[in-house]
């Protein structure tokens, strides 16, 4: 052992080791930080700036469909609009949202100090960063896709939507599932090599969990949406013959593609969100949530039962009844896990002295308004029913009220829950009530009343309708509703926003909660944990409120950054991974990256430029700094390794 | 200060003497390449499913006037890429034992296997008697073939780096993860022209006789 | 200054807003049970919405331009609409519940604090939670099956065969003899006669497009390169609306048909009108409309008996004897036909059909000629 080499069991390292794990300040330094805190904040900030955006986009729709036969947008601007709203809730929302909250706490919930591949983890960002930029520059620019977030072919494709904006779609949705695709990998294999000692898989937190089985999904059901943007984009630079039907394509082989990402795709988005809903409840219940197995297993099979129902999204294509009835019965069968989660959840709050802040109304709010949308959603399992309401109103109800039910109620939940662990401050519990009660109300009244237009034959993806079909009425309702829920939304992001200077003091653990994440300071130091934890149960906070005399780890260097592997299974302790120092490569790679995919819309052997300038950026990423190890451990603080 | 020194009851794990040093699937980057593979095989599977759906919707396979596709220089590419992951495995075998120089050897007669293979394609490239924008028959071949062909470039690269690297003194037989990894996705990107290989060369053969 | 009982909106806002605070402030120092209220509040809400969905259901709309599922004209709508409200009733059932349950359980908690025990989780969990959704999901996929498997049943063999193609952003009808061969082509408006089966064949021109008459059917797409079928039996006569439901492009929202249910007789006189040849003009304004119209008109328009053979647009050898022009955009008469001819962009921005710059008295005459196409 040298001499150099100082260990963060030192009492007196405590320095040297923030020293070690710091991001650099400054305005440049920015662009090198790989710190799973920074990157995990920067997913959150920048999921919400995509909501936000995609919300203007729905008040501005919503403005047109005010009163019949509205002139404020054309067509091809609505068409515009409500592919972007999709698009960018979707992708560039909900997904990024989740990541970015699993990015964030997972690693501190499992007792480690980052990710194991944190220049990945910044490259994801980057990644997500210029595709949601290069999409809304094309909005801008009034070329945006018009096709729908789903693209169907033939409109999508070369023959009847010529201009840049399917191009960008299909360009962006496959650059952008990159990121979603690095940040799923990452998460599992953080989460499986580097749980504190003594975390056995039964004692991780159920967000960890859910956060496990959503980037599993990920990577099973985004490579197919990848393939079929690149199928598409081929049909739409070089004339393939993928999705048309004179050269013996086929359209709905898009619509499966498309699907079988699109189904496991919301589940991707609603499977943290059931994880984050159990946090709080065992939380603000004070006492461990009921049926935690019940609860594992439920997410799993969720995720996996996901997988067998895309062909729902189809049941008017003309495909054998036969084969469709598969799809029924899958489709149902689904709302079992869920309804096992939604019965262990209020048997776990049964009998409980219930703390009602701001995160646990919005966790009653989702109780409500997800088993309404769960329940239409089991209606539409039925082909004939399925056969009068896909594509109108009555589904765009259905989807509201199962997403912003299911993910964004539990999502803003989660905003409430951690923003003091992430800034040190509780959020206004005054602007947090006042948000809730418009956002409930507001989703209430914009989104019922669609199951009833749905009814009275208003098809989806409309930019206008004749004033005789009587439609107007709900229309102006839901105009002024979609306003209120505006509203809703808007407190609280202007809460997140002056809660950061204006909040109270939030100290480690102002919820008492039970797991990792609040046994450190808020925010946590550069290092997370000045001793990484060992735990041997499911509440380590509960056992021993005092996180100062929590059992911990000894023997990990203070002079570069060092983290335990543990066991998969055990979580014994195995090694100890070197970390990298922050750099610039990631981001010079994204940029690599992102310059061959929008060049390929333009020139397509741009693609290959960029190919070969990425190829340069790994290089650079990757290259070993001297001195390299001879088989002592004699590094010096500045070296990287891959 | 060691944790012998410390008077300290709440360490119950010491890390000091943990290895810093991984060979395999106890490198989170070991696990990491896995999760690649199975992103790649999840595209491998959209491909060969697609081909099955697009054949099925068509009454001939090849369309009418396509001819058979030939096998022998695409048997040829398989051998090939199947000896060059014999010739990686013992790159990472001689490279555990220390022999340094038979490492490198190795490696570098993969990626000369593999320049072989890609020679050969972008031959059969020139050779192909259809465009991808007439038939669907096409597209698929040309995207599939390309899409793999652009993979055995990328693990190319990857392994003439690993070379480089190699013969600059980097890897040991303690400092060795990055070969193993690379040897990961060297496997998966020769395996997987198995599949490829039976749909664009060994399927035709079968419907045509089959369909007339 | 606002005097006390002002009502101005500024002052109602105010006095709302101080009135929820004070709500949930209350709330908040327990001097009011917060989940009795959300709770009762929530179930009222939504016995609310329910109820006065039922009852907007039931409203009488204006029959002619009604699209509504609730309001079947067919025997298979009529089954779909059965579906629905049985499965509605057994939602509410459920929601209640559910919500009752939660209510009670966070109820529960308020005066002495307590545990489920294990055991009685457990069973109310595999109660609540599968042995009971599975029932009822049991029940719900068995029924949709036996419905669903009848209403993709092959028609009768006495069914009316009509073939209808769907373009951007119109609707080509034709109507087929028993070899399969068009005996009659319209577009955008389209006849059945009451009480016989119509089987539908669905074709696409262009991008996909769906055939939707709630009043008469579920809807079915219409994807280029397949060919789909739907079937339905008409119980009433009367005109059903019917929308294009796959968004298609720049008009999707705009791209409308009628079906028109008649008696058998009635039908088969229309049937018979509509595969005749147009009528010729019988004056000489007519006869000059017919020139500008196969001049302007005729490379995208069809008159059958005319010079004008043009496939591109609707079949217009019948206009005058639809109740509705532009795929049921607009009323058929002159003034909204004038209108459309002059300036189809203005109505239907984006669509295929370009103006038609006409002097007054060649529109005049244009419009008598397609006014006796009847």
């Amino acid at each position: 052992m040298q001499s150099t080499a100082t260990y963060d069991h030192d009492p007196a390292s405590t320095q040297l080791l923030s020293r070690t794990w710091e991001s650099p300040p400054g305005v440049l330094n920015w662009f090198t930080h790989v710190n799973h805190r920074q990157i995990g904040y920067r997913f959150v900030v920048t999921s919400l700036v995509f909501f936000a955006l995609a919300g203007v986009l729905a008040l501005i729709m919503r403005l047109q469909l005010i009163s019949p036969e509205n002139t404020l947008l054309g067509p091809d601007l609505y068409n515009q609009l409500f592919t972007m709203h999709g698009t960018t809730m979707m992708f560039f929302f909900a997904v990024p949202a989740m990541e970015g909250l699993g990015i964030y706490l997972a690693p501190l919930m499992i007792g480690t100090r980052d990710m194991s591949f944190p220049r990945l983890n910044a490259f994801g960002y980057y990644v997500y960063l210029i595709a949601g930029i290069a999409l809304y520059t094309s909005l801008f620019l009034g070329m945006a896709p018009a096709a729908g977030w789903f693209s169907y072919v033939p409109l999508a494709n070369i023959a009847f939507s010529e201009g840049r904006g399917m191009d960008f779609w299909t360009t962006m949705i496959t650059f952008i599932e990159i990121s979603a695709l690095a940040a799923a990998v990452e998460l599992i294999v953080t989460i499986l090599k580097q749980r504190a000692p003594g975390m056995t898989l039964s004692r991780m937190p159920l967000f960890v969990w859910a956060i496990l089985v959503m980037s599993f999904m990920i990577v099973f059901a985004m490579p197919t949406v990848m393939a079929g943007s690149v199928l598409l984009a081929l049909d739409r630079a070089f004339f393939t013959q993928f999705f048309v039907a004179a050269g013996g394509g086929d359209p709905l082989l898009w619509q499966h593609l498309f699907w079988f990402f699109g189904h496991p795709e919301v589940y991707i988005i609603m499977v943290p969100a059931l994880g984050i809903i159990s946090s709080i409840i065992a939380t603000f219940t004070q006492r461990p949530i009921f049926g935690y197995t019940a609860l594992v297993l439920s997410l799993v099979a969720t995720g996996f039962v996901s997988f067998g129902l895309w062909v729902h999204h189809m049941f008017t294509t003309g495909l054998p009844h036969l084969g469709l009835s598969f799809f029924t019965a899958a489709s149902a069968m689904i709302a079992i896990p869920t309804g096992v989660q939604v019965f262990c959840w209020i048997a776990s709050l049964w009998g409980a002295r219930i703390r009602f802040a701001t995160p646990m109304l919005f966790i009653l709010g989702f109780f409500a308004i997800f088993v309404i949308g769960g329940l239409t959603g089991v209606m539409v399992a039925s082909i004939p029913f399925d056969s009068q309401v896909h594509d109108s109103y009555f589904v765009v109800a259905h989807l509201h009220y199962v997403l912003i039910g299911g993910a964004v109620f539990p999502f803003f939940a989660g905003l409430y829950y951690w923003y003091p662990k992430m800034t040190g401050r509780l959020m206004s519990e005054r602007l947090g009530r006042w948000s809730f009660a418009l956002i409930f109300i507001g989703t209430n009244l914009t989104f019922f009343p669609m199951h009833q237009l749905g009814f009275e034959g208003m098809p989806r993806r409309v930019y206008t309708y004749l004033a005789d079909m009587g439609w107007q009425d709900l229309n102006f309702a839901i105009t002024l509703a979609a306003f209120v829920l505006g509203t809703g939304f808007l407190l609280t992001l202007i809460n997140a926003v002056i809660s950061r200077s204006r909040g109270d003091l939030a100290g480690s653990n102002p919820w008492q909660a039970e797991t990792l994440e609040w046994a450190t300071t808020s925010p946590p130091q550069n290092y997370n944990f000045r001793h990484l934890p060992v735990v041997s149960s499911r509440t380590p906070l509960w056992d021993q409120p005092d996180a100062d005399r929590l059992e911990c780890v000894a023997g990990l260097r203070a002079d570069r950054r060092e983290l335990l592997v543990t066991t998969l299974l055990e979580a014994r302790p195995q090694s100890v991974l070197i970390m990298p120092n922050p750099s610039i490569w990631p981001f010079l790679l994204s940029l690599a990256v992102g310059f061959g995919f929008l060049g390929f819309m333009f020139e397509p052997w741009l693609f290959v430029v960029g190919f070969a300038l990425s190829f340069f950026m790994i290089v650079g990423w990757l290259w070993p700094k001297k001195p390299w190890l001879d088989g002592e451990q004699s590094y010096d603080q500045s070296h990287n390794q891959s | 200060m060691s944790t012998t020194e410390l008077n300290d009851a709440r360490f119950v794990v010491d890390a000091t003497d943990l290895s810093r040093f991984h060979s395999g699937s106890d490198a989170p980057i070991w696990w990491g390449i896995v999760g690649l593979v199975l992103i790649e095989m999840s595209v491998v599977a959209a491909f060969v499913i697609s081909y099955f759906y697009l054949l099925m919707s068509n009454p001939q396979w090849p369309p009418a006037d396509y001819p058979v596709p030939e096998l022998m220089l695409p048997t040829v590419s398989l051998v090939l890429l199947l000896i060059s992951c014999v010739t990686m495995y013992m790159a990472g075998k001689t490279l555990n034992k220390g022999q340094v120089t038979a490492f490198v050897l190795y490696t570098v007669a993969s990626v000369a296997l593999a320049c072989v293979v890609l020679v050969i394609r972008w031959q059969q490239f020139q050779n192909f008697e259809f465009s991808l924008d007439q038939h669907v028959y096409g597209s698929l071949v040309w995207t599939i073939s390309g899409f793999h062909f652009l993979h055995v470039v990328s693990a190319a690269i990857g392994t003439a780096v690993v070379a480089i690297l190699g013969m600059m003194g980097f890897f040991s037989s303690t400092q060795r993860i990055g070969v193993v990894v690379d040897t990961l996705y060297w496997n998966f990107v020769a395996l997987a022209w198995i599949p490829f290989y039976l749909i664009l060369y060994w399927v035709p053969r079968i419907t045509h006789t089959a369909g007339g | 200054m606002h005097p006390r009982s002002c009502g101005c909106v500024e002052c109602v806002a105010v006095a709302g807003m101080e009135t929820v605070n004070q709500f949930i402030g209350r709330m908040l120092t327990n001097r009011i049970n917060p989940v009795h209220q959300i709770s009762h509040a929530g179930l009222w809400l939504v016995l609310l919405c329910a109820l006065s969905s039922g009852a907007l259901a039931q409203l009488p709309t204006d029959t002619s331009m009604s699209q509504s599922a609730l309001h079947p004209a067919s025997s298979q709508a009529q089954d779909i609409e059965l579906l629905w409200w049985i499965m509605f009733w057994a939602s509410v059932i459920i929601f209640t519940a559910v919500m009752a349950l939660l209510a009670w359980g966070l109820l529960s908690g308020r005066r002495r604090p307590s545990v489920l025990s294990s055991t009685a989780s457990m069973r109310f969990v595999l109660v609540a939670g599968v042995a009971i959704p599975a029932l009822v999901l049991s029940a719900l996929v068995g029924g949709s099956l036996m419905l669903g498997r009848s209403i993709a049943s092959t028609p009768p063999p006495d069914a009316l065969q009509v073939r209808v193609t769907g373009w951007m952003w119109w609707w080509e009808i034709e109507y087929l003899d028993d070899n399969g061969e068009v005996v009659a082509t319209t577009a955008n408006e389209m006849h059945v006669p009451v009480d016989r089966p119509v089987a539908v064949e669905l074709a696409s021109g262009d991008v996909i497009h769906s055939f939707w008459v709630p009043r008469l059917q579920g809807k079915t797409d219409m994807v280029p390169g397949k060919t789909n079928n739907s079937w339905f039996t008409a119980t009433e006569t009367g005109e059903f609306r019917g929308q294009c439901a796959e968004f298609c492009g720049l008009q999707h929202a705009l791209m409308a048909f009628v079906v028109v249910a008649q008696p058998e007789s009635t039908f088969t006189d229309w049937l018979q009108r509509q595969a005749s040849p147009a009528n010729t003009p019988t004056t000489e304004a007519a006869q000059h409309g017919l020139e500008i119209f196969e001049q302007n008109c005729g490379q995208c328009h069809r008159i059958r008996g005319t010079n004008a053979i043009g496939s591109l647009g609707p079949d217009l050898t019948h206009l005058a004897s639809r109740s509705t022009l532009a795929a049921a955009t607009l009323p058929n008469r002159r003034g909204h036909l004038a209108g459309w001819i002059s300036d189809p962009q203005r109505i239907k921005p984006g669509n295929n059909m370009p103006r038609t710059l006409l002097s007054p008295q060649e529109l005049n005459h244009l419009l008598i000629f397609l006014d006796s196409l009847d």
